[in-house]
């Protein structure tokens, strides 16, 4: 593949190769819902309407927090938003759908690592739904301002959304290996989903809940998804800070990424178990 | 006319003995399921909670008021979901032909389509009863005869907009077989548009929400007028709180004149 450049050796490359394919084809079957590319275009264009309305209506009469003025809350709720768009696609259904179908026992056969290719078909999807952001973005600015930080913020942004990405990736990966023993796992994603909203300060930001749910909150893996990269962009984390926020990451990214390899080792097991 | 009557009530009672037997086969799904439901409301009451804890009040409304604004929601909600949630099926039956069946069997296709078992049990509808007991006396609202008589009607006027709107999506089924992304877009605009009073919103969204798709009349006008917050005037006088029963007939008859039309002009999706 051209765009691995010759950076890498022949046999290298032709390890990668597979994932490189796995998630293109992801992008050209995401790319084939036209009519839900418009759907939700507009459902973040009507949440940031709301988002706008919400906060202009709470900081009209009350007291302002010194720390965080109504820009900097608008401006974090429409980056959130815009996130939301990457970071809460579940990037390892993959991995439930074909436990469901049974077709992971023909994956385990393959010469591929599995969970790589869960990986990059995930990071496929997510891909495509990255080019979202930009007629998001564009027709959000018609409804509400937003703060634009400088490059060093924006890097710091970048790097801790990556992080944020990754650990979102194995809570997923996590959630679906559940599946090796329940099978149905709707309702348990669906669960996450609203407690990753709430406690990742995806809808509302942290630092604004009350001490000891906010305590709670920063003590959970979910806002290294949300709360770090937000923080940074609007400033509220400085750049004093940015080793302790991005390292509480890599913390739990390390944890998070342990945890799911044992599940996912004590998951395979049982497959092969079954396929006797 | 009575003999058929007596034939859908026996019917809908066989359709309500299955789901509850079903519901008693997969326990350990109605479980992770009710703790959805739980978490679903809670995780929302929650959010509400922390704003107005740091942002006491929202154009005069206090976490008590909003509080209560959500249990009128959700109780509507809940009757739809309980007794009327079947419709949206309607739209996978017409994709996989399960819904010619209904077609050429002796009752109404509507009623069939509503009577068609699942895995449905009241247990939102129990949560919203318990909530809203205790959201009333919670947010101070006045309990006289008016209350007590009013509050059934407007719940279940509530619900028959929300059924209205939800027929009407499964009927755009008839003709554009995949309609999940519409349902999608109008579910999640009732949720966050019900959350807040209209009178947040601009006018064109105000006027939107009250008569075109008329979700103020679930929560926020009867809300208003059993808070006493008549003064606001936003839009219509404090006595629309108790026309919600109206409009949800209007919205349901209007949904069902559409449905008949569908209907007659549906010819299979070629099984």
């Amino acid at each position: 593949m051209s765009a691995l450049g010759d950076l890498v050796t022949p046999k290298v490359r032709f390890r990668l190769e597979p994932y490189f394919q796995f998630a293109q084809k992801a992008m050209a079957r995401e790319a084939t819902y036209r009519f839900d590319v418009f759907t939700t275009v507009a459902s973040v264009l009507v949440r940031v309407y709301l988002l706008r309305m919400v906060w202009v209506a709470l900081y009209l009469r009350n007291a302002a927090p010194t720390d965080l003025p109504l820009h900097a809350i608008i401006t974090y709720s429409t980056v959130a938003l815009l996130m939301g768009l990457v970071m809460d696609i579940d990037q390892t259904r993959i991995l439930h759908d074909n436990l469901h179908s049974g077709t992971i026992a023909t994956d385990f056969m393959k010469p591929i690592i599995v969970p790589l290719y869960f990986f990059s078909d995930g990071t496929g999807e997510v891909l495509f739904h990255a080019i979202l952001i930009v007629p998001s973005l564009l027709f959000s600015l018609l409804i509400v301002q937003i703060d634009v930080p400088g490059p060093l913020v924006l890097a710091a942004f970048a790097l801790s959304c990556f992080l944020g990405y990754m650990v979102g990736f194995c809570i997923n990966f996590i959630l679906n290996c559940i599946a090796f023993w329940t099978l149905e796992i709707h309702a348990a994603r669906l669960i996450v989903t609203w407690v990753t909203d709430l406690f990742g300060g995806e809808i509302i930001p942290l630092v604004i809940f009350p001490a000891f749910l906010q305590k709670v909150a920063f003590a959970l893996p979910f806002a290294a998804m949300f709360s770090t990269p937000l923080l940074i962009y609007i400033g509220h984390i400085k750049p004093a800070g940015y080793a302790a926020a991005l390292g509480l990451q890599v913390f739990w990214l390390v944890v998070l990424g342990f945890a799911a390899t044992i599940i996912w080792r004590a998951g395979a097991k049982r497959v092969i178990v079954q396929g006797g | 006319m009575l003999n058929r009557l007596r034939v859908m009530w026996s019917v809908y009672k066989q359709y309500w003995r299955i789901n509850i037997l079903t519901t008693l086969e997969y326990r350990e799904n109605f479980l992770i399921w009710f703790a959805f439901t739980f978490i679903y409301h809670g995780s929302a009451i929650t959010a509400l909670w922390i704003v107005l804890n740091r942002f006491p009040e929202m154009n005069g409304w206090t976490f008590r008021d909003m509080a209560f604004l959500y249990g009128l929601w959700m109780l509507a909600h809940a009757v739809h979901n309980t007794f009327f949630s079947t419709v949206g099926d309607i739209p996978d039956h017409i994709r996989d032909g399960e819904f010619d069946r209904l077609l050429v069997r002796p009752l109404d296709t509507l009623f069939q389509a509503i009577a068609t078992p699942g895995q449905v049990f009241p247990d939102e509808l129990i949560l919203a009863l318990l909530y809203f007991g205790v959201v009333t006396w919670y947010s101070g609202a006045t309990v006289d005869a008016t209350f007590v008589v009013f509050v059934p009607l407007i719940v279940l006027g509530g619900a028959m907009i929300d059924l209205a709107f939800n027929l009407f999506i499964s009927t755009v089924a008839f003709w554009f077989v995949r309609v999940d992304a519409l349902r999608w877009i109008v579910i999640q605009l009732e949720q966050e548009f019900t959350r807040y009073p209209i009178t947040i919103y601009s006018r064109g969204v105000r006027l939107l929400l009250t008569f075109v798709v008329p979700f103020a009349f679930m929560n926020y006008f009867p809300a208003r007028y059993f808070l006493h917050k008549a003064h606001e005037g936003a839009m219509l006088p404090a006595a629309a709180g108790l026309f919600t029963p109206a409009i949800g007939v209007l919205f349901v008859a209007a949904a069902y004149l559409f449905w008949r039309f569908g209907l007659n002009r549906y010819s299979g999706v070629g099984h």
